[in-house]
């Protein structure tokens, strides 16, 4: 870490930097560059220690033996083994062929419509369904990479009864029946089942009959992240029940406040896929301007053309500014600002407020003069953190402004259940200790870890004589049950949902249950049917089918009948009728009373938990693919850890990896510290997610435990931010893992020049209209050859990916990881540079750590005509092929490691070890695991070099589908799996050499450029440089 | 020369010369027989099933029961229900279709031993082959005239390549062929 400490006089050179020891050129740091790669990346490799604990005695004695028994044991032949065919094989199966299947996605309360791929009936990916009207063929990473949570070692396999302490396993039978024995002696106290929100309307009939059938039952529902604060603003000031649907591409203007939109908050897979619409390359003139006001440094945040440094406790001072210059001078009148409202916002001065904050004044006033000149085509975003004041003063900052115009009323967000307030919360818990309450039932619910801790759940829980908890893996809240019965991952479940106004989807299973695990909506239902001994895995399917053909069939007028419309509807996955949202628009003023801002001095630290963009609320925490996922920001993985700015830290005097004690009221907390620009002042935001118990060996290393400084909210103040939060430094360190700074090159001597070397290249959009040519001026010179061109086929691949798209989300890495078996390797082998992701998203930062401009760039094998790695292979291991591509054959692969050496991109990844074995003692070597494989793709093992392959597999199911239909191969055949998930539609891929394919133009695009070019080993890759939209012709 | 160096060179150099050269060749002999590649194994099958019989002389056309050749990677062996489509009726007497019968009435797959076999980082793909016009027995041999299955040829990779390299010569009977992609993600991925 730096010896000298970040002063002011080292000035920040205006070229790219990755961290701040790169920026205030730290001598380590600067050493570690002149290295390809990290000198501890060839450390903990020695023969003897890793390789085989065999002796040489043993060793001979066995070779011996081996050449003994070979001898003996000749044949002219080899055995081959058996080739097993089905008895009577299943219809739809064609061996080697996939099968696709729609459903729907329960890993968080958006319910996205899924595709999954099956191979020989096991699922091996899954997909976003094409036919699903709201996320329309795309998923999140979590979405992606949920299908290891299917094969996972550690779920739970069978019931479990806690006995003296001890878990014993139990059959399904005798469970139903003591349950259902202590449940039917309830007679009046209370069952309490405790559920997340659920959106499913068959769920929603099950629990009232449930209810039915036992009076004394009561549903309880929560989520750590819900959108209930905006909800509830909404009502106040237009009376529904729900924040409406933004229409974000017809938004010219986008004002974020403290909101992640393009990250975690709302359905982002749409959103990013609105937002993108308006960064069409073919159509400049169009392109939207995104304006973000935080104080955390989020997703949408480094995609913003102006960025704002906000605390989320100044932001109502700051809307209330902003309505003040809106109105007052730029005389906008609305009828919906009366007397009360002008004297409350008279006080707030935008220029005050600039000069108090820090904020360039000129700067927001371009914010304030494009609000008005947009007026009807701009929207203020007001995040789901932000207390409730602050949520009135947005909705009437987009009602002066008429922007109520891009609300939907077509549709809105629809939840089946209602959350439980805070007050029930405290009456349950409260009923608990004294003990009215019979049983409790954690419906697929971690309370345990998620309710706050001045609850003091897990205390009253311990009083209850029975708690169950139906729950996929292990987890606190089933460590502290009585009865743990494991319950059908999403892919061995039925179910329904409906999310959106008439958006109804279905949920099919495409695997029979792997375990002994039930479905829970089947375990409840069991447990109320006439005879619970005789449970059939039919059970929920036909409760749910009688549930459609009463209630959802009637709402469309099909004509076919029930048993036709099923088969139809399970096919599309979704149905949609024509229902109507109801929507009213009119702004009640008298919402804005009592809005009164506190005065803040900025001195207090506050302190934000965010969701995991990974983990969620922490229900992916054992998923291995997603814990090594690197932070769409930071590029952290394994780990949460307290993002604070530069200025706090010295005022801390804390570098990266030190400790500091965060305390407020009576909780208090150790967190790493990581330095990330762009983090407002005395401000720290950390992920939660982390630091689980009892869950798993994956769950468990990783990161610190924050849900302690959740609190109880009341829906007017956020329980996601603690106020008044002391700050100090504590002894000791604790080392984060970032897979930004790995694999420096040395650019010592173009350091001065850095943005010549080309790897972003960027403009704005004013200056592409002024001059379409301007990327390219001056750069025409042609390089010369060393080596011959190749003579390519027909067909050449080639993808293009468009920085101006390209938000960083990660989710196509995870796709990547899902569809090409990419190990997990842990964090100890990711610190040493050892992660084995074939696609990584750089993050370069331009400016001041202040007001840093971010930059991110999907790399990954660059497919170069004249690849620098061919050359220097010495056993040609890697080859060129006659469509372009750049080969990878692990047969031939000794691993030397020269072509890694050689690669410009730094986009080959060696295996070290065989990393299913080497992580975590086999954990994902277990058999359960390799069931997920894909089969069309080499599971590679120790010593081999891989990297991207262009998803061969998929070239080659496209060639072999040409060659059945006797047609030629056209390059929009294929598509890979980047590309596939990329909800913004950013990667694009197709033959080169096809002048009609659309793939052409985005290749041949005037802001097209390839990374380090000067190099001139012809990328098959292709960037469009990435237009700023600011009000300047210069970048 | 001395005496000493000559009687060296006989009871020393000599033998050692002629013990490597012999063990070279041997072993080199021993590894290269066409056996080593398969060539000739015709393991006895659970069920003494005739290709000579069905496809032979009933000549019922190879893809009735290995179907999915036509669209898929794999030729497939046939699950016992599609024997059963005719011995549910057809000889039903003899003592292999007893055999057939019980294998499948107990829902037990039928353990064929596995004759042709491509090593698993090699993706051949059989639907590509089959639909530019090359007959089975290019590759198989004359199963129809087989009454117990072997192997004819090798299935190195030197085989793949001396045809994808040489089409018009191996496959006389295909006019317009090409050759095959020698590329290594052709097969290797």
């Amino acid at each position: 870490m730096a010896d000298k400490n970040f002063s002011q006089n080292d000035k920040p050179e205006a070229n790219y930097w990755r961290s701040f020891e790169e920026l205030y050129a730290d001598q380590k740091t600067l050493e570690a560059k002149k290295h390809e790669f990290s000198e501890s990346v060839t450390d903990d490799f020695s023969v003897d220690k890793n390789l085989s604990g065999i002796s040489r005695r043993k060793f001979i004695a066995l070779l011996s033996a081996s050449a003994a028994l070979a001898g003996a044991g000749c044949s002219d032949y080899r055995d081959k083994g058996e080739v097993i065919p089905y008895n009577v094989k299943p219809e739809e199966v064609t061996l080697g062929k996939p099968n696709y299947y729609a459903s729907t996605c329960n890993g968080c309360v958006q319910n996205c419509g899924i595709l999954i791929k099956t191979r020989e009936g096991r699922p091996i990916k899954i997909d976003g369904n094409p036919d699903h009207p709201v996320n329309k063929g795309k998923i999140c990473a979590k979405g992606e990479a949920s299908i290891l949570n299917l094969y996972d070692p550690s779920r739970l396999q069978f019931p479990l009864v806690k006995q003296g302490g001890i878990f014993d396993k139990a059959s399904w039978e005798s469970v139903d029946s003591q349950i259902k024995n202590i449940m039917d002696s309830a007679a009046g106290e209370e069952i309490a089942v405790v559920t997340h929100r659920f959106n499913s309307p068959t769920s929603k009939r099950l629990f009232e009959e449930f209810k039915f059938k036992y009076p004394s039952a009561k549903i309880y529902s929560y989520d750590v992240f819900h959108n209930e604060i905006k909800n509830y603003a909404w009502k106040k000031c237009y009376g529904g029940d729900v924040f409406p649907l933004i229409k974000w591409n017809e938004a010219n203007i986008i004002l974020s406040l403290e909101g992640d939109f393009l990250g975690v908050e709302g359905n982002v897979i749409e959103q990013m896929r609105l937002f993108s619409d308006r960064k069409n390359v073919n159509d400049v003139k169009s392109f939207n301007r995104l304006y973000v006001a935080e104080g955390s440094m989020s997703l949408t945040g480094m995609n913003a053309d102006y960025r704002f440094r906000v605390r989320p406790d100044n932001q109502l001072a700051f809307v209330l500014s902003l309505l003040n210059e809106l109105i007052s001078k730029k005389n906008i009148s609305s009828n919906a600002v009366d007397v009360n409202i002008k004297n409350i916002i008279s006080s707030f001065s935008l220029k005050d407020f600039a000069s108090q904050n820090g904020i360039d004044y000129k700067k927001l006033s371009l914010l304030v003069n494009d609000l008005a000149a947009n007026r009807g085509s701009a929207i203020v975003y007001g995040g789901r953190a932000l207390d409730e004041q602050t949520q009135v003063a947005v909705n009437l900052l987009n009602e002066v402004l008429g922007n109520t115009k891009l609300y939907r009323t077509d549709a809105i967000d629809i939840s089946q259940s209602i959350y439980s307030s805070s007050e029930e919360l405290k009456t349950l818990v409260s009923s608990m200790k004294n003990g009215t309450v019979k049983a409790v039932i954690h419906f697929d619910t971690n309370p345990v870890y998620h309710l706050p801790q001045d609850l003091q759940y897990e205390k009253a829980l311990g009083k209850v004589s029975t708690v169950i908890t139906l729950s996929e893996s292990e987890n606190e809240t089933a460590f502290a049950s009585n009865y743990v019965l494991p319950v059908n991952h999403t892919l061995e479940s039925w179910g329904d949902y409906n999310v959106r106004t008439g958006v109804y989807s279905l949920q099919q299973p495409v695997i029979s249950p792997i375990y002994s695990t039930r479905q829970k909506e089947a375990i409840l239902l069991n447990w109320f049917s006439d005879d619970p001994k005789n449970y059939s895995e039919k059970i929920y399917l036909d409760y749910l089918k009688k549930n459609w053909l009463e209630n959802i069939f009637p709402k469309i007028s099909s004509p076919f009948t029930f048993e036709k419309f099923w088969v139809g509807a399970l096919h599309d996955g979704v149905i949609t009728t024509k229902e109507a949202a109801d929507l009213n628009l009119s702004f009640s003023s008298s919402s804005f009373k009592g809005i009164n801002p506190a005065k803040n001095s900025n001195k207090n630290f506050i302190v934000l938990i965010t969701e995991s963009y990974r983990l969620g609320d922490g229900r992916y925490a054992n998923n291995g693919w997603l814990q090594e996922l690197p932070h769409p920001v930071s590029k952290v993985t394994w780990d949460n850890y307290a993002a604070i700015s530069e200025k706090s830290a010295k005022a801390l005097s804390v570098k990266n990896n030190d400790l500091i004690e965060v305390k407020a009221g009576n909780k208090k907390m150790t967190l790493p510290v990581i330095l990330q620009p762009g983090v407002a002042d005395n401000f720290i935001s950390i992920e939660t997610g982390y630091g689980r118990k009892n869950s798993g060996v994956i769950a468990e290393e990783a990161g610190i435990n924050v849900q302690p400084f959740y609190s109880i909210s009341d829906n007017s103040n956020s329980p996601w931010m603690v106020t008044n939060a002391s700050v100090s430094k504590v002894n000791g360190s604790y080392k984060v893992i970032s897979t930004q700074d790995h694999q420096n090159f040395d650019d010592t001597l173009t350091k001065d020049a850095h943005l010549k070397r080309d790897i972003i290249q960027e403009g704005t959009v004013l200056q592409f209209i002024k001059d379409p040519e301007f990327l390219h001026k001056g750069k025409d010179h042609k390089l010369p050859n060393m080596y011959d061109d190749f003579v390519y086929n027909d067909v050449k691949w080639g993808m293009s990916i468009d920085l101006n798209r390209c938000i960083g989300c990660g989710n196509c890495v995870a796709s990547c990881n899902v569809e090409n078996n990419i190990p997990v390797v842990g964090k100890d082998q990711v610190a040493m540079g050892r992660e084995m992701m074939w696609l990584r998203i750089d993050r370069y930062y331009s400016g001041t750590p202040e007001e840093p401009k971010a930059a991110v760039q999907p790399m990954l094998c660059q497919h170069c005509d004249q690849a620098p790695c061919e050359n220097v292979c010495p056993v040609a291991a890697t080859q060129h092929s006659p469509d372009g591509l750049n080969q990878m054959v692990y047969n031939r692969c000794v691993g030397t490691r020269y072509c890694s050496n050689n690669c410009p991109f730094k986009v080959r990844r060696f295996n070290f070890f065989n990393f299913r074995d080497h992580y975590a003692d086999g954990y994902y070597l277990q058999d359960s695991v390799s069931l997920m494989h894909n089969p069309e793709v080499t599971v590679r093992s120790r010593g081999v070099m891989e990297k991207c392959s262009f998803c061969i597999q998929r070239i080659m199911d496209a060639r072999e589908e040409a060659i059945r239909k006797n047609q030629p191969l056209k390059g929009s055949d294929v598509r890979t799996a980047c590309q596939n998930s990329c909800g913004t539609e950013a990667i694009k891929f197709g033959n080169i050499k096809d002048p009609k394919g659309e793939f052409y133009q985005y290749r041949n695009h005037k802001l097209g450029y390839y990374v380090l070019e000067e190099l001139n080993v012809k990328p098959n890759v292709t960037y469009l440089a990435k237009l700023r939209n600011t009000h300047s012709e210069e970048v | 020369m001395s005496k000493q160096f000559l009687d060296y060179l006989l009871r020393v150099r000599l033998p050692l010369v002629l013990f490597v050269v012999v063990a070279a060749f041997s072993i080199t002999y021993f590894v290269s027989r066409a056996e080593r590649d398969g060539v000739g194994y015709s393991p006895v099958q659970p069920i003494k099933f005739s290709h000579l019989l069905h496809a032979g002389t009933l000549k019922i056309d190879c893809q009735y029961c290995h179907t999915s050749v036509e669209s898929s990677r794999h030729a497939s062996i046939p699950a016992a229900s599609i024997c059963m489509n005719c011995h549910t009726i057809a000889r039903k007497d003899r003592p292999e279709i007893i055999k057939l019968t019980k294998y499948f009435k107990e829902g037990i797959p039928i353990p064929w031993k596995r004759i042709h076999k491509v090593p698993d980082y090699a993706y051949f793909n059989h639907s590509v082959h089959v639909n530019k016009g090359i007959q089975c027995v290019s590759c198989h041999g004359d199963i129809p005239q087989m009454e117990v299955v072997g192997q004819m040829n090798s299935f190195v990779m030197k085989a793949c390549l001396d045809c994808h390299r040489n089409a018009q010569a191996k496959l006389p009977y295909l006019k317009q062929v090409k050759n095959g992609p020698d590329n290594c993600w052709a097969c290797h991925r």
